[in-house]
């Protein structure tokens, strides 16, 4: 007879292997490669990386931090509204839209971008045709601008989701207390629900976070080459040069920008377990 | 014990299908309208002439970055009896590199129709020899386009046209080197002009230190692409030239003209090959040595190259320049069609102005130098 314990080794047998195969092999033999030369320790492809693109390493930190933060406001606001919104119109119209997004997959939300923030696009083209603005004041969104919004745009239904999901389920006794005594609804969002769904937020901007910087299309497509981010960057050096190691480094270099917010969230959850 | 019998004998016929039947795999670089030229075009048209072969099209991506997983394949089968790949259709730079690595097989003296290629292209790709490796499928050129209401008389030259592009701020725009080939062909042609030597970087031999002799065209590009706008990819260069977002860009001849075709470019867009030159480049039509239908292959290839496919497809209804030397389509096409290809850059400019891309080693030398100084 089988022990319960060999039984659900073997059961997820074939879950670690495809992890092994598919993640934990390219991701050992990725490391190698950016770390040797002819199979003796070396750092000049992360010498080569820096070189080249430490504009676009910048750059791409600072595109993901800032759609994050926006992601996070947007996603606070809808949560916000659909747990403690007293219009039923508002929040029945929010509850049937905001989910959309989620359904749209990153090339052709770049896609739809692209007609939308053009200098001549949709949207600038709206505002002429309300008289709101001059067409010479139209100006292009088609760069930064153009991938913080299709990222907020895409991530926030994600974090809104959870975010709601958490809202609803805290005890609303706290949140009537609140405003029985007379706390503003902001108050109660900012002071009384939100600081109760802090992990939660933070799991789902990690986990934005990860997905962002691990995008190709939508910095591909959404705006032009320089700077970009560190995922074309990485397209680029093997498409034209098939030059893997320095792709590698680059994609260390994406590790570890990822494993510095996985280390700011375990590092919160952990603080947060202990006086328990 | 039914289950497994039945399971053995689907098996086993899966086995024996391919002797049944012949299927003949082509892969394509390159955008989809060539993935879609195989399929639809050709495919058929060799399926009526072969009963019983079936041609399988795939494509593996616009640009070099195509080539790169043909490549990556070939290179991955090497010790296998067969590759999964009859015919490639490849880049220059990639033709160089499979043939060094004896990826291709020596075919062009078994297709008649390689006679009629006789351009400096079937010999040289980037500085490589593929003499008997490749016939060509098609030439591309790159010119720049410009809006015919905004841009008067377009500047002939690259530095009339960077002089241009600074009285008038943000109406020049190009994709980088990142986003497409019009890009890289776009900065291939300035370090031609403003680089020194274009005809050593084109023919050779390469020089390592040759490179350090681009810093001032580099400063100079980077200062340029202040007042130049860097737009999403080849197709984003031409979204902006129809919008009137920008006046003038660089772009495909073949694109444009289907682009303009379609109705996605009004037009008043018009096309100038200025001096001293913008690269074009061709596609090839390779066999890959561990082909299992080498034979097939060849009798594909000849099909795709003969005269009348060549003014029929690629000319007719991809606007490309032939692959086969162009007097060999006397006859087989109509003049308007013809005329319709040279009628802003003429034969005369394109023997003047039409360049090769680099050898493949001043080539990465120009892509990185620009990573380096000009977008870093």
């Amino acid at each position: 007879m089988l022990s319960q314990r060999n039984l659900a080794l073997i059961l997820i047998a074939p879950g670690l292997a495809l992890v092994a195969a598919l993640f934990l092999y390219p991701l050992g033999f990725s490391l190698v490669s950016a770390f040797t030369r002819d199979g003796s320790f070396t750092l000049e492809w992360f010498a080569k990386a820096f070189e080249l693109y430490s504009t676009d390493i910048v750059f791409t930190v600072v595109i993901v931090l800032a759609s994050c933060a926006l992601t996070a406001l947007a996603a606070i606001v809808i949560a916000g509204t659909l747990t403690l919104g007293e219009n039923r119109f508002i929040v029945g119209t929010l509850k049937a839209l905001y989910r959309w997004p989620l359904f749209i997959p990153f090339i052709v939300a770049a896609q739809c971008m692209r007609t939308f923030l053009a200098k001549n696009g949709l949207m600038n083209n709206t505002f002429v045709s309300l008289g709101l603005m001059e067409p010479l004041q139209a100006v292009s969104f088609l760069d930064w601008r153009g991938i913080i919004a299709t990222f907020v745009w895409k991530q926030t239904p994600f974090v809104a989701l959870l975010l709601a999901g958490a809202l609803a389920s805290i005890d609303r006794a706290t949140l009537e207390a609140g405003r029985n005594l007379g706390a503003s609804r902001v108050r109660v969002l900012l002071e009384l629900a939100l600081p109760q769904v802090m992990p939660t937020l933070l799991v789902a901007l990690v986990l934005s976070f990860v997905t962002m910087l691990s995008v190709l299309s939508v910095p591909m497509m959404v705006s032009g080459s320089q700077p970009t981010m560190l995922t074309v960057d990485m397209a680029f050096r093997i498409n034209a040069y098939g030059d893997y190691a320095t792709a590698n480094a680059l994609g260390v270099i994406t590790y570890l920008i990822s494993a510095g917010a996985a280390i700011l969230y375990l590092r919160r959850g952990l603080s947060q377990e202990a006086p328990r | 014990m039914r289950i497994l019998t039945i399971a053995c004998s689907l098996a086993a016929l899966m086995a024996a299908s391919p002797l049944s039947a012949q299927t003949l795999n082509v892969a394509s670089a390159g955008d989809q309208n060539m993935v879609d030229y195989v399929k639809d075009y050709l495919g058929p048209m060799f399926e009526k002439a072969h009963p019983g072969v079936k041609v399988v099209s795939v494509g593996t991506g616009a640009g070099d970055s195509g080539s790169q997983k043909i490549f990556e394949k070939l290179d991955a089968q090497k010790g296998a009896a067969a590759a999964d790949f009859d015919v490639v259709v490849i880049h220059q730079k990639a033709a160089g590199t499979m043939v060094k690595d004896g990826l291709l097989n020596k075919y062009t003296g078994n297709v008649e129709t390689a006679k009629l290629a006789t351009g400096e292209a079937t010999k040289n790709a980037l500085g490589s020899d593929v003499t008997g490796y490749v016939i060509p499928m098609f030439q591309s050129q790159t010119a720049l386009a410009y809006n015919a209401d905004m841009v008067k008389t377009p500047p002939a030259t690259f530095a009339e046209l960077a002089e241009w592009a600074r009285k008038n701020p943000k109406q020049f725009g190009y994709n980088g080197i990142k986003g497409g080939m019009s890009g890289v062909s776009f900065v291939a042609g300035w370090v031609y002009a403003f680089g020194g030597d274009a005809d050593k970087l084109i023919k050779g031999p390469y020089d390592a230190a040759t490179k350090t002799t681009w810093d001032k065209a580099f400063a100079d590009l980077k200062e340029f692409n202040r007042n130049a706008v860097i737009t999403p990819g080849n197709a984003g260069t031409l979204d902006m030239l129809n919008r009137g977002e920008i006046a003038i860009g660089p772009v495909w001849v073949d694109m444009f003209y289907s682009w303009q075709a379609d109705g996605k470019l009004p037009p008043n867009m018009k096309l100038k090959l200025v001096s001293p030159g913008m690269p074009g480049q061709p596609m090839y039509y390779a066999v890959p040595e561990k082909s299992a239908q080498k034979k097939l292959a060849e009798a594909f290839i000849a099909l795709a190259t003969s005269p009348q496919v060549q003014a029929d497809g690629i000319v007719k209804k991809f606007n490309w320049y032939p692959g086969i030397d162009a007097k060999n389509l006397e006859g087989k096409l109509d003049k308007a069609a013809w005329d319709k290809l040279f009628t802003d850059v003429t034969p005369a400019d394109l023997a003047k102005n039409g360049k090769a891309f680099p050898i493949a080693p001043y080539f990465n030398d120009i892509l990185e130098g620009y990573e380096k100084k000009v977008s870093n």
